[in-house]
């Protein structure tokens, strides 16, 4: 996962030096209190966002100061084994860190998953439960309506255009929150489909210029419509965008798509640092993108607008629907 | 206290020591990997810590147990201190700064493969988790 923008910690100074120090107290025995001290440093390390490379580098660094001094073999192969250990010890905190990323992304990914089966059902029941519901207020009031003086035959006439409308709204949502243009046509021309009803609802020119028409597996194409359609909601009720831009094309075996607006923007660095709490929208979506293998990009800046690009290496079975499919 | 069963004050960091090194001593004499041994000795420092950060002082009970086909480690942490009002809030990831990053708690339960805890407000907190051998 590519992210444009990366938190630089500053790290409080003396970890190397510190790690160096009781590296040496434990090659030369410290026993347990040495690798309590790994432990703790590879707790601060952790806390002040000190990278495993990095770790690696320093501990790589330190051994080798360890070993140049020393002549005899044996001495530097006990020495080389404890060094072990103590990196061990000091990278068990990392671990710990590792299988609680491990299960967030689990999480997420299930998440992700429910909410999708959750669409569908609402979806359902907007278009068939409420659908329903309303051919039997059409047959109730056509049941009514002859048996009406002339003036509330009026009345009812103009009842029904409305109930025509709630219907045709509806029937627009359910097909905008699980398009079936989607299964039948694939992404493309449901993301038109899903622009040409906010373009009108929310009077925000969207212009789509896609040059890709293959199909690909129900699952990217489902994210793919997911992550337009976030991006197109956060355009509409947080940017304020005047205009939004979708772009969608092949680069080889890599497939692109861009979704810009000229809207609000904000601080990415911001909405990365908070994201713990709040953007799970931003997380979210690379986490969808990531689970089909792809690279999600947010660029933006306050008053220039937001940039989403999606960049998605279409191998083996993608690549090859696209030639026999043309 | 029965036979292979090892109890461990816990008031300062160097009874935190203490109880790594005797909780890593059995895990190698059971015959866990070095590399177990060493999240062992891991989850013990969380438990300990919490105790020495929280509850100022308890102690770290180490016992050998028996499984049906299986032998394990059982690591218990108790004190008298303040409790902890909310359980399920304190085994959530981002509850305390340590937690943000998998560390405390959530950590200890990811290390090991049993995860008990109870707590009684102003009573104390018992946290008890075990380690099967491979």
């Amino acid at each position: 996962m590519k992210i444009a923008i990366r938190r630089k910690a500053k790290p409080r100074a003396g970890i190397e030096d510190e790690y160096r120090t009781s590296l040496r107290e434990y090659v030369a025995g410290g026993g347990e209190p040495a690798l309590g001290r790994a432990y703790e440093l590879g707790r601060r390390a952790l806390t002040e966002q000190k990278s495993l490379v990095e770790m690696a580098s320093l501990h790589h660094q330190a051994v080798l100061s360890l070993v140049c001094g020393t002549e005899s073999e044996k001495r530097r192969e006990k020495l080389l084994r404890s060094s072990g250990e103590f990196f061990a010890e000091c990278l068990s905190p990392y671990e710990m860190a590792h299988r609680g990323f491990q299960d967030a992304v689990k999480a997420l990914r299930q998440l992700n998953e429910t909410l999708e089966e959750e669409i569908k059902r609402i979806a359902y029941a907007v278009h068939d439960e409420a659908g329903q519901l309303l051919v039997a207020v059409h047959l109730a009031l056509a049941e009514v309506t002859p048996e009406l003086p002339e003036p509330q035959q009026v009345q009812v006439a103009r009842i029904k255009e409305l109930l025509n409308q709630v219907e045709k709204h509806l029937r627009r949502y359910s097909h905008e929150l699980r398009p079936t243009i989607l299964d039948d046509l694939g992404w493309i021309p449901a993301i038109r489909f899903l622009a040409e009803g906010i373009s009108k609802r929310a009077a925000l020119p969207i212009h789509i210029d896609a040059s890709v028409s293959e199909r690909l597996p129900g699952a990217i194409e489902t994210t793919l419509y997911r992550i337009v359609q976030e991006a197109l909601t956060n355009a509409v009720k947080h940017a304020k965008a005047g205009n939004v831009w979708i772009r969608a094309w092949r680069e080889n075996l890599l497939l692109c798509c861009s979704i810009r607006d000229d809207g609000g923007g904000f601080d990415s660095c911001q909405a990365q640092a908070r994201a713990g709490r709040k953007g799970l929208g931003l997380i979210a979506m690379q986490e969808r993108v990531t689970s089909i293998g792809g690279t999600l990009r947010i660029e933006s800046r306050p008053g220039q607008g937001t940039e989403l690009s999606i960049r998605l290496p279409l191998e083996g079975d993608h690549a090859n629907s696209h030639r026999t499919r043309g | 206290m029965s036979v292979g069963e090892i109890q461990v004050a816990i008031k300062s960091d160097q009874d935190i020591v203490s109880a790594r090194q005797k909780g890593r001593l059995m895990a190698s004499e059971m015959g866990f990997s070095s590399g177990d041994a060493t999240l062992i000795a891991t989850a013990i420092s969380e438990l300990a810590r919490n105790i020495v950060s929280y509850a100022h002082k308890g102690q770290i009970t180490l016992k050998m147990v028996n499984g049906t086909n299986r032998q394990g480690i059982s690591v218990i942490a108790t004190d008298n201190g303040p409790g902890i009002p909310d359980i399920r809030q304190a085994l959530r990831d981002g509850f305390s700064t340590s937690g943000s990053l998998g560390l405390g708690l959530p950590g200890v339960r990811r290390l090991m493969d049993e995860f008990e805890i109870t707590s009684q407000p102003g009573r104390g907190t018992t946290v008890a988790v075990k380690k099967w051998r491979q």
